[in-house]
């Protein structure tokens, strides 16, 4: 065997060894999720069987229906979608004007400003959780989606992302709209928005994905189950036991991770990109 | 000339006036369109934390009116610390079980995903077809919301369950009941944890490996050194800033961990407090027992924990910021 089939052989076998790699590691990561996808059409006696089965037999969506069966189910669906909205209304309206602002104009105190809303991200939200509880209490907006909503509107990481993306474009593009006569407001409207869509839907996606899933904020200011969103009202009807068996919670949990495992993998390339251009930030 | 020269004084005169009218101007807009974005964080960030601060001193039950206390708050958290140092049950020294737990599932957590991260990244960062196929896979975890997750692995780590099945195809006889043993409950809720996070910061070493140079592994290359050796002697070194940022995140978000908790082992922390937390214990302090200002001194503890130790290990590892 001379030397440089000895060295693809070598190179065969590392590509092989990597692949294997590869799909164990893919294995572990997928298979709670097609295991929960395959047991949330079988029965809980066969899900819970032991060894486990992979064939639902019988074949049911009893599971589901039990959930829609419960009148709450769809109410949280229609919490979360809410929250979520307004969030993603919120920091797309607010933190793509303070991040102009911050990028393109000048005001007095605009970067002592700035560093003292991103050392903001220092504080853990355990620290202003009972203050803000007591500020939604006294307004009157507790047990409220839109109590909730108004603490996280303007996220100051939604500003950072803002801000970096109108520092990246090219200056000229403002000075010919204010050589236009064109005002500040004007410009942000007419200049600035058009160009920022696709910071304005990273903004989205990554608030979309952080009030769909969230917990804490959701538990703490919301107290009736009809109010409840998808986290917080499984999270309620497991702790409850309001099914014998363990099925349906996991068909539920299917649905609300549905929304943003559709979204991730439709938006793969781009969101681990936008990831990539947060961790940079560090 | 002198009439020309008044002119031209007189109209740069004129024109600063208007690039100081301008200038206002702009400022004016520019107040106007960060107004709603400070002031919600203004609000809702700083005064929320000075207020949290000031409430620390304060005996409160949200009725009636605040007594100031000094720093009773705070001797009550030192006093719970010494009963459990001294051997108290963990719900006579609730605060102490929270710290020990969150200290042990940090220690556990952070450099477990940070390692794992570090590998998959450098496996999928080889020139081979279907690589996009193994990061979406390893990201999912990452944007599922972590209750669902754990409402999942609750069902997988029964005795019964999925876990213990594929383990025992490794270790025939080890099947621990999970979620109800005191002994297990907090490295099942670590594992949940490193499942769910490691994929995500995959990308964040994928994206700093990506920059380093072709030419610095061709060297290596050349002398002969393979794989495994380019990986720990070149990759390695080079990842030190993303190491250290990923590891002040991980620790940022292990050392505050909730939600994993609060459904895996409920709000008491499950049996015998395996999973309770520091975080749990501030949610009850201000929620169940109603002691805001307790649970205000405990979150200055918790603030001032994180505060220290990701510093302490920035300053350590001393990284430029880029």
């Amino acid at each position: 065997m001379n030397e440089a089939t000895k060295r693809n052989l070598l190179k065969a076998l590392w590509i092989v060894f990597v692949y294997i790699i590869l799909t164990m590691f893919a294995f572990i990561y997928l298979s709670p999720f097609i295991r929960s996808f395959v047991a949330s059409f079988m029965t809980w006696e066969q899900a819970s069987k032991y060894p486990p089965e992979w064939i639902p037999h019988p074949f049911t969506i009893e599971n589901y229906l039990k959930l829609f069966r419960l009148e709450l189910f769809p109410r949280w669906i229609m919490n979360s979608a809410l929250y979520a909205g307004l969030i993603v209304a919120g920091n797309i309206i607010f933190s793509s004007m303070a991040g102009y602002a911050f990028a393109r104009l000048e005001f007095p105190g605009r970067d002592a400003l700035f560093s003292a809303l991103l050392a903001l991200l220092m504080i853990p939200i355990f620290v202003t959780l009972v203050p803000n509880y007591i500020i939604i209490y006294k307004l009157g907006l507790i047990d409220n989606i839109i109590g909730l909503a108004l603490l996280s509107l303007a996220n100051v990481s939604s500003i950072f992302l803002m801000r970096q993306y109108f520092l990246s474009l090219p200056q000229e593009v403002f000075d010919a709209a204010r050589l236009d006569g064109c005002g500040p407001i004007k410009a942000f409207f007419y200049i600035a928005l058009p160009l920022a869509k696709p910071a304005l839907g990273a903004v989205a996606v990554y608030q979309f994905l952080g009030a769909w899933n969230a917990f804490l904020g959701p538990l703490v200011f919301l107290r009736s189950p009809e109010n409840f969103t998808l986290p917080v009202g499984l999270s309620f009807a497991f702790q409850r036991s309001m099914w014998t068996e363990y099925t349906p919670i996991i068909a539920g949990s299917l649905v609300a991770a549905a929304p943003t495992i559709i979204l991730f993998i439709g938006l793969n390339k781009y969101l681990i990109r936008g990831i990539v251009i947060q961790a940079g930030k560090g | 000339m002198s009439k020309s020269r008044v002119f031209s004084l007189h109209t740069s005169l004129s024109l600063r006036k208007i690039l100081e009218r301008r200038k206002s101007r702009e400022a004016l807009e520019a107040l106007l369109l960060i107004s709603v974005a400070t002031g919600l964080n203004i609000v809702f960030g700083y005064f929320a934390a000075f207020f949290a601060f000031y409430l620390s001193f304060f005996k409160w039950d949200y009725i009636s009116p605040m007594e100031f206390v000094g720093l009773r708050n705070y001797q009550i958290i030192f006093n719970d610390l010494w009963k459990g140092i001294n051997g108290a049950y963990y719900f006579l020294a609730p605060f102490y079980t929270g710290l020990k737990n969150i200290l042990l599932y940090t220690a556990i957590v952070v450099p477990t995903q940070t390692i794992l991260a570090m590998i998959l990244a450098a496996f999928a960062n080889q020139k081979i077809r279907g690589v996009q196929f193994y990061k979406v896979s390893y990201f999912l975890p990452a944007v599922t919301s972590p209750v669902i997750i754990a409402l999942i692995f609750i069902w997988l780590f029964m005795k019964n369950g999925f876990i213990n099945y594929m383990i025992q195809m490794i270790v025939p006889s080890f099947a621990p009941d999970w979620i109800n043993d005191r002994n297990y409950l907090l490295y099942a809720i670590s594992m949940v944890a490193i499942w769910g996070t490691s994929g995500h910061f995959m990308v964040s070493f994928l994206a700093a490996m990506q920059s380093i140079s072709r030419d610095v592994y061709e060297a290596a290359m050349l002398d002969g050194a393979g794989p495994i050796r380019r990986f720990i002697y070149i990759t390695v070194p080079l990842l030190k800033p993303m190491i250290v940022y990923v590891v002040v995140l991980g620790m940022i978000g292990a050392l505050q961990m909730f939600d994993l908790a609060w459904v895996m082992a409920g709000s008491n922390g499950g049996p015998g407090g395996a999973g309770y937390t520091m975080a749990l214990d501030i949610y009850n302090e201000a929620f169940i027992n109603l002691r805001p200002g307790v649970a205000a001194a405990k979150s200055m503890f918790l603030f001032v924990l994180i505060f220290t130790s990701t510093y302490i290990f920035q300053k350590k590892y001393k990284v430029m910021r880029q």
